[in-house]
Formats: structure tokens, sequence, C-alpha cells
């Protein structure tokens, strides 16, 4: 009872924020709407899921902003080569693990620091597409690859079934498999960890890889919503899942968290903007409004998880 | 109780503990490398430059290092550049406030907002990355919702300005004494003060200090109090050298800081870390920066080496720290004078790797140096010159694609005259930015600055600065202040771009109903004007129309798409959206169509390749734009014609290449007026 208490001050928190529109313009609450909502914030819940597993290891990733631009424009590329859909998919999910697997190398290996890694690996992305692309979007795409050239209403529903599966699966497996409990074991103690025989190198190189591959699933369901790739995408996704993942309650300090807590971090920050908008409410007080949720959310736990931490 | 031998450490390691000695070798590489490579890099006027460069960041960083030391960190710090500023603007112009006073009063909002993070962080156990990455947030929307975003002060007296701009004696950048002597006091703290010692034990373990009997949580909150001083303070010398306060001061600056830190050698985990080891992390930093501006590279690849050398220092730092604590476990051990052999091959290793670094610099600008002098045997356009001249040319941000394809005329002219062309810009509009490119640029000698403005108040007075090193400047697509500049390549002014717009949205909404606006960010000066001349001319010509919001896109299609398709849920009165943000365009017409909704018009500013097939399929009326190929291409030839004297003053026609004759009035070039591609026409375009 006592883990889901930050996962009920979310739903507490969601449900408050959840009757705002009912003050504003109606149709928040049309189908239409939440899908629009479900669709837009899919790439951030794949990339959080993989982020809750980075930060329950006790690293973190802030490369994944520029990973994912760099993931869209291989998919892309592949798709102009001429290669099928599932083909591309496949190599867009295999770069963005291999380029993980080379974070977490970086860290599990060379003992750098992840936050240091990962700032290195997000400015050496981000200025390589640049320097590649010269800022120029990616068109002439072939029509399959949009929506992976099913129509837009099959589309839609797919994206988001496919999506809550991955979704369950991730959560049932960090919950129930050894595998997944292993990050839980790293996070918390690196040394007990490997006193029960585990390899926290390798755990840690696999939360990278994890992470990379999902934030190329995350590009992938983002771009192929379009006809044409974007290279510059991405800018800042990193602190978008970062705050939607302690928000949900994982502790930085790793050994803490869990899918559900994403889930409704992702829920709480990804309405935000939307109910604003249906409140008229003017969008330059938009970053003020988020920041200060975010720290309402982080504070309120910690004032209620006091006691407990004290125990 | 045996105790053991006091070691008297060398004084290499008494002043780098961490082996920050490695960044001079590093610094020396880079030194020697660009001397070679960069033109007029190894003068006095640079070393100055650079200092002025880094003073913002370095002091956003001097002030994270006591934070990083004591095991915390701070995401904020750019924010509160921002908030400083706009505190700063406000209470000197709307509270009347003597500057000084205001000046003072942002500090204070400084140490006020960092103390509320120390406050956050003992008192409800928040962990910094967190508290950090809200305030973060939290400070520049405040700064942004004050100011509505475009708010911003001018027209500081001349004394303020010079803390920015000025040099002492001629010679050095004001700024220098003010940052020495932060530093000085911050090194006094962090190196000789009790408070000092606090830090270090409190980074290795906060619960062990405490146990020492020291007060950690006071010691907390006047660390981060002290950062964010020096974060305000950086505010403050960013509005003195950009003379204007607005709310993105210090956008992106963070990173940079943080990068400097624990590149010179402070430990992320706490409790290692020196404020000299900072100053040379920042050095690295910056002069790799400079460096490789001065040899004719762009920006990313200032940004792709920084992270190279980040990675590569780090790596090399983890395994000669790793190593040191192996010789001194095993010197505990086995107290044996042998041991430190272990330690000299792991010095030749960091050698080999440090070569490895200046070969990988000496190969980037030696193959551009190759490049261009092989470029420049290439054979000689139209109008020969004696001597091959170089057209600088600054775009306001390299990634929109309207600046890729002027970049490609820009490329097609100067391939027909013969002319060097280097393009560099800011990877988001960024004024802070494009001025040091400038500067840059000033340094290394070009011939002709050629640019597009990302605020005129900002970039105007260095380009007076290029004119008085005897360089010739022109402006295009976005003008600056009249006497900064010899020539405006104009293609269409904000009153042409807003009429023209409006027009057209009245035109595709009927002529009355509300009409909403889709902008990049609410702080981008260009587009906030171009909003201001939509507004007027909806109000004179088509009263009917009424503007329902402004929302901002980031730059971003992806955000341009959600928030297109909540405007048009929660706006139901709105009958067009007028998008001024090249990616936005696209990105709306693709939310349009994915609702299915064709009640609802679109038009705005975009390139004819990203909105054709939308164009083509009604779900964009019309774009309006002018050929921003042809604006690069001219650009070019007028920056050429400017230097070698066959442009001047009084001309009234000037003969640009495919173009043909063009009509000169007064100082600007005119290009034509703005288009507007719809279904018919679009086809005849193709950039």
């Amino acid at each position: 009872m006592r883990a889901a208490r930050r996962e009920l001050a979310l739903v507490a928190a969601i449900a408050v924020v959840g009757l705002l529109p009912l003050f504003g313009v109606p149709g928040f609450y049309r189908a239409g709407n939440l899908r629009n909502l479900a669709i837009d914030n899919l790439p951030v819940l794949v990339a959080g899921i993989g982020m809750t597993v980075v930060i329950i290891s006790a690293e973190i990733d802030i490369s994944i902003g520029s990973l994912f631009a760099v993931c869209g424009a291989l998919s892309g590329l592949a798709a102009k080569a001429g290669w099928p859909m599932p083909l591309v998919a496949l190599a867009t999910l295999a770069a963005g693990a291999v380029i993980g697997a080379a974070n977490g190398l970086l860290v599990a290996r060379a003992r750098v620091p992840a936050i240091i890694a990962t700032l290195a690996t997000m400015a050496i992305l981000r200025n390589a597409i640049i320097r590649a692309t010269g800022g120029a979007w990616i068109q002439d795409l072939p029509a399959g690859f949009q929506w992976f050239g099913l129509p837009q209403a099959v589309a839609q529903p797919v994206y988001l079934g496919a999506a809550a599966a991955l979704f369950l699966a991730a959560a049932w497996a960090l919950r129930h498999t050894a595998a997944g409990r292993s990050f839980y074991a790293v996070g918390c103690d690196h040394e007990a960890a490997r006193r029960i025989g585990l390899a926290p190198g390798r755990v840690v190189l696999a939360a990278f890889t994890i992470m990379g591959a999902l934030a190329g699933a995350a590009a992938l369901l983002n771009f192929t919503r379009y006809p044409t790739i974007e290279t510059n995408a991405g800018v800042g996704l990193e602190l978008q899942v970062i705050a939607a993942v302690v928000v949900g309650g994982a502790a930085v300090t790793g050994g803490r968290g869990t899918l559900l807590g994403t889930l409704l971090g992702v829920i709480l920050l990804g309405m935000i903007g939307t109910v604003f908008t249906f409140l008229h409410v003017n969008p330059a007080w938009g970053k003020a409004i988020q920041g200060a949720i975010i720290l309402a959310a982080v504070v309120s736990d910690t004032a209620f998880g006091k006691r407990e931490r004290d125990d | 109780m045996t105790e053991a031998p006091a070691v008297r450490p060398g004084s290499a390691a008494r002043w780098f503990p961490n082996a920050e000695w490695i960044l001079l070798l590093l610094l020396g590489a880079e030194g020697a490398a660009f001397g070679v490579f960069g033109d007029h890099f190894l003068t006095a006027a640079n070393g100055f430059e650079v200092v002025r460069l880094a003073a913002e960041v370095g002091l956003l960083a001097f002030g994270l290092t006591p934070v990083i030391k004591a095991g915390g960190i701070d995401l904020s710090v750019g924010s509160m550049m921002g908030l400083a500023a706009v505190v700063l603007g406000g209470a000197w112009s709307s509270l009347g406030l003597p500057l000084w006073l205001a000046a003072a009063f942002a500090l204070a909002v400084g140490a006020a907002g960092g103390a509320f993070h120390g406050l956050l962080i003992t008192r409800l156990r928040v962990p910094p990355l967190i508290a950090t990455l809200g305030t973060y947030s939290l400070y520049r929307g405040i700064a942004e919702a004050v100011t509505g975003g475009y708010g911003s002060t001018s027209g500081f007296p001349a004394w303020f300005l010079d803390l920015g701009q000025g040099y002492l004696g001629g010679v050095v950048p004001v700024q220098l004494p003010i940052v020495a002597a932060v530093f000085i006091a911050l090194w006094v703290m962090l190196h000789r003060a009790t408070i000092g010692r606090e830090i270090t034990a409190i980074g290795f373990s906060p619960e062990g200090a405490r146990f020492a009997g020291i007060r950690t949580a006071r010691a907390t909150v006047r660390v981060y109090a002290t950062c964010g001083t020096c974060a305000a303070l950086a505010g403050i010398l960013y509005v003195s050298r950009i003379g204007q306060a607005k709310a993105d001061a210090g956008l992106g600056y963070e990173l940079t800081a943080i990068a400097a830190v624990v590149l010179g050698g402070t430990s992320i985990t706490g409790g290692r870390g020196t404020l000299q080891g900072t100053l040379l992390g920042l050095l690295c930093l910056v002069v790799l920066q400079d460096g490789l501006r001065l040899s004719g590279q762009p920006g990313e690849i200032a940004g792709l080496c920084a992270g190279l050398v980040l990675l590569l220092a780090i790596m090399l730092n983890q395994s000669w720290s790793r190593a040191r604590r192996a010789s001194q476990v095993e010197g505990l051990r086995n107290p044996d004078p042998k041991s430190p052999g272990k330690f000299k091959m792991k010095n030749s290793q960091i050698a080999v790797l440090v070569a490895a670094i200046l070969a990988g610099a000496l190969l980037i600008a030696g193959s551009n140096w190759w490049l261009v002098r092989s470029l420049g045997r290439a054979p000689a356009g139209p109008v020969p010159p004696a001597r091959r001249i170089t057209v600088a040319m600054t775009p306001k941000t390299v990634t929109d694609p309207y600046f890729v394809t002027c970049r490609e005329g820009a490329a097609e002219a100067a391939r027909e005259l013969g002319v060097d062309l280097l393009w560099d810009g800011p990877e988001y509009a960024d004024p802070a930015i494009q001025n040091e490119i400038v500067d840059g640029w000033i340094t290394k000698g070009v011939d002709v600055v050629a640019a597009s403005l990302v605020n005129p108040k900002a970039i105007s007075s260095v380009l007076r600065k290029a004119q008085e090193h005897g360089i010739s400047v022109v402006t295009w697509d976005s003008d600056a202040e009249t006497d900064a500049r010899a020539f405006f390549v104009n293609q269409a002014t904000a009153a042409g771009i807003g009429s023209t717009l409006s027009d057209e949205g009245a035109r595709l909404a009927g002529g009355r109903g509300q009409y909403a606006i889709i902008t990049t960010t609410l702080t981008d000066t260009n587009q906030n004007e171009w909003i201001r001349a939509i507004e007027e001319r909806m109000a004179a010509a088509h009263p009917a129309m009424e503007l329902a919001t402004i929302h901002p896109c980031d730059g971003q299609r992806d955000k341009a798409m959600t928030e297109a398709r909540n405007i048009i849920r929660a706006y139901p009165g709105v009958r067009v959206l007028i998008a001024i943000c090249s990616p936005a365009v696209p990105g709306a017409a693709e939310a349009l169509k994915q609702e299915d909704n064709r009640r609802v018009m679109l038009t705005g500013l975009s390139t004819p390749n990203l909105c054709r097939s939308y164009v083509h399929d009604g779900w964009v009326g019309s774009i309006v734009l002018w050929n921003t190929r042809d604006l690069g291409y001219l650009t070019v030839y007028a920056a050429a014609a400017v230097r070698d004297g066959r442009l001047k003053r009084g001309d009234s026609a000037f003969a640009a290449g495919r173009l043909g004759t063009l009509r000169v009035e007064g100082d600007q070039i005119l290009l034509g007026k703005p288009f507007v591609f719809n279904r018919a026409n679009i086809d005849d375009f193709r950039f």
C-alpha cells in the first residue's frame, strides 16, 4: 500500500487538472481530442519506459533527444533506399540500440559518469546530424512510410495498442522477472548486487541498450505520423521524459520507481498544455506552470514520504 | 597505533589534485594547432576576445563548481540568467530604480532563487537534479510570463553597456576584472575558507559531514545561493553585452557550464574538484570553439569536437585516478618505493591519448586548410579578383529549412564569382551566439560580413565594430540599424510580410472571424515584429478579423502539430491559422489533414518544398515567401560588389548574375515583393 502512495497522489493531481477543462471551452473530453493527446504523448511514454529502467539502475541518459532525431533520420534514409517498412522499423530499433549500447559501454566499461557521457553523446549526435543534413528535412519518402502505409483510422488504434502492449510487457517484466529485478538491485547497491551474483556492468549496459532501442521506437512512432522527416526534432525531449519519470516517483538515486508512476507522470505533464489551451490561458505562462507542477509533485511526495524514509 | 608517514605532494599534485594538468596539455595542443590553421589566433586581441566569450559561461561554471563539489547540481543557472535579465530591465525601466540598484536587486533575486534550491534540497529532501529541473522551467517561465516573452528593455546608459562591450585602456575587456574578482573570491571560499572544507566533506559524505558536526543544511543553502548570485551576475553581463534585457538570456548555457566544470576535473558525484580546474576546462572549451571559428569551421564542428574532448578527457581522468587509487592502496599494503613504476606507464598512456586528440584536431583543421587551398586553384569566375575575397555569411539559425535554401543560393553565387564563402550561425536563434560568431570573424579578418540579424539591437554594435576594422558589412533578410551596414538586401519588410499574410489570411477566411498565430518562440524578435505588422494590417484593412491567440511551437514541427490541433478544438471561432515559422506550416497542415478539418484555413511563411503536397491537397491555402535561393545568391553578389567598389551609395541599379539587373533604392537592394505561392504556381519553384 505504501508503494502506491505516489501513484495515488498523482491520480489525485490528474483528477484535479482533469476537472479544470469543465470550466473552459467544451470539447476536451471528446474522443478525438483524447486520442490526439494520447498519440502525441506516445513517444514520451515509450522513451519514458526506457528512462525508467535507466533511472532505476541509478543512471541517467540525457542524449535521447539527439538519439531520437538521429534514429528518425536513419529511418527516413532506409525508407528512401527502398527498404520494406518492417525492415526499416527493425533497423531503426537496432540503430537506437547500438548507440544506446555505446552510451552503456562508456558508463559501464570506461566508468564515465552517466550524466557526462550522455551530455557528450548528446552534443556529438546533435551536431553530427546538423553536419550531415545541413538542417534540411528528408523529403520524398515512399507513400508507405506515413502510418506504415495503413489508413490513419486504422493506424492510430494500432499505435496505441502497440504502445499499450509494450508498456504492459515492460511493467510485468520489470516487476516479476529476475532480469527486471536486477535493475532495481543494481540501482540500490552495486556491491550488494555483485555479491548476489549479478554483473552490475552488464545490467547497466542492458539498461542503456534498452533505452536506445526505445528511443528508436519513440522516433518511429513519432516520425511515421508524417510524410516527411524533420531532422531537427527532439530538442529538449530528454528533459520532458526525465521530468515525467521523476514526477512519476522514480528516485534519481536509483532502486525505486514503477512504470505505472511513469505512465501517470506522462499523463499529468502531457495534458497540462492542452488543458490550459482549452482554458484560454496565455501560453506565456506555460513554462512557469509546468515548472510549478513538477516542483509541487516532487515536494508533495517528499512531504508524504518523509516518515517512510526515516523508518 | 602507527601513524602513516606524511607524504608531501609535489606542486603539480597540490595544484591539480585531479590530473587537471592534462587540460594544460590539451590547451597547449589546441594553441599549437590553431596557431597554424586559424587566422590571427595567436594574437593578444584574440586572447582577450576569448576572455569575453568565456565571461558569462565562466561565471556560471565558477558558481557551479562548489555546488557540484558538494555533490549537487544546478540545471537552472541558464534560466536564472533570463530571470535576472528581466528583473534588471523591469526594475530599471518600470519601477524607475537607478540602474545600480536594479542590478543589486537582480543579484538578490539570484541569491534568493539559489537559496530556494538549498531549502528544497535540505528541508524537503528533493534531489538537486529534480529541484533544479523544476526551477529550470519555473525561472525561465516567470521571466517569459512577466514579459509575455517579447517584452524587452534597452536604451541602457553607456557606462552600463561598457561592462559588456568596452575595453579598459583600449585593450582589456571590462568583463575580465569582474570575472577575475569572482574567481578569486570563490577560490578563497573553496580552497582557503572553512566552508570549502565543509563543502568537500559534504561532497564525499553528507551523513559523515553531519556527524562530524558540520551544519550541512546551512552550508548547502549558502553554496546554492552563491551559485544563483553568480548566475544573476552572468545575466547582467549578458544584458550589457547584448544591450537588451529579455527573457531568452542564457538559453542553453547550463550544459556548457556543467561541461566546463566536469571537464575541469570536478567529480560529478562530489568531493573532488578545484576552481583552477574549472578555469582550465572552460578555457579548453572556449579556445576550441574560438580556434575552430578562426579556422573557418562552422559551429557544429565545434560542438562535435567539444563532445569528443569531454568524453576523452573524462575517460583519461577516470583511468588515471583509478591507477592512482590502485597505487595508493598498493602503497599502503606494501610500502615499497618501487610501486610508482606503474604510475609512469599510465602517464605515457595519457601522453599517447593527448597526442591522439592533437592529431585529430590537426586533421580537422588541416583538411579544411587543404580544402580551401585546393578550391583556390579552381577556375575563377567571370570577374576574377586580384585576391580571393572571403564573404562570411550568418543566418539567424542554421537549422531552419528557410536558411538551408538561402545557403544553396549563396554557394551558387560564390562558385560563380570565385569568392570564399563562410557560413555559420546559431543552432537556435540566439543573439549572443551570433554576436560571438561575428566577433570571431572580425578577429579572423574576413572581407565582408553578410548578416541576417537574430536581433537588431544585439548585433548592430558588433557590426559597427566590424566596420571599424575595415570589414564591409551588408545585411540581408533581417536588417540592422542603418549605420551598422552599407547595404541591406531587402526581400521584404516586416510591414510587407505582415500585410501580405494578413490579406491572405483574411481572403481565406472570407473576411471575417477569428485568426490564430503559431510562432517560433514568444521571445523571437523578428516573429514578434511580423505579429505586430499582422495585427496592424488586420485592424486597418480587415476589421472583422479578430486575433484569438498566439502559440509558440519552439521551431519544432511536432509541437506545431499539437498546438494547431489544440487551437482548432479549443477556439471554435478560429477560421484561419497563420503560421510564421517554416516548420510550423507543414506541422499545422498535417494537423488539419489528420483531423480532416476543411473548415479552418491555413497560410503562413514557409518554403515551397516543405509545403508542396499540402498545397496541392488543399490543406494549405497559400504560403507567402520570396525566392530564398535567390536571396542567398543576391546577397553574395552584393557583398562581393560592395567589397570591390562596384556597388556604391547612390547607384540605382545593380547587375546580379542570373537575376539580371535589380533596383537599388537608397541603401537597399530590392529582391522584390513577398510572393504568394498557391496551387497554381507552386510547381514552378523548386527550393
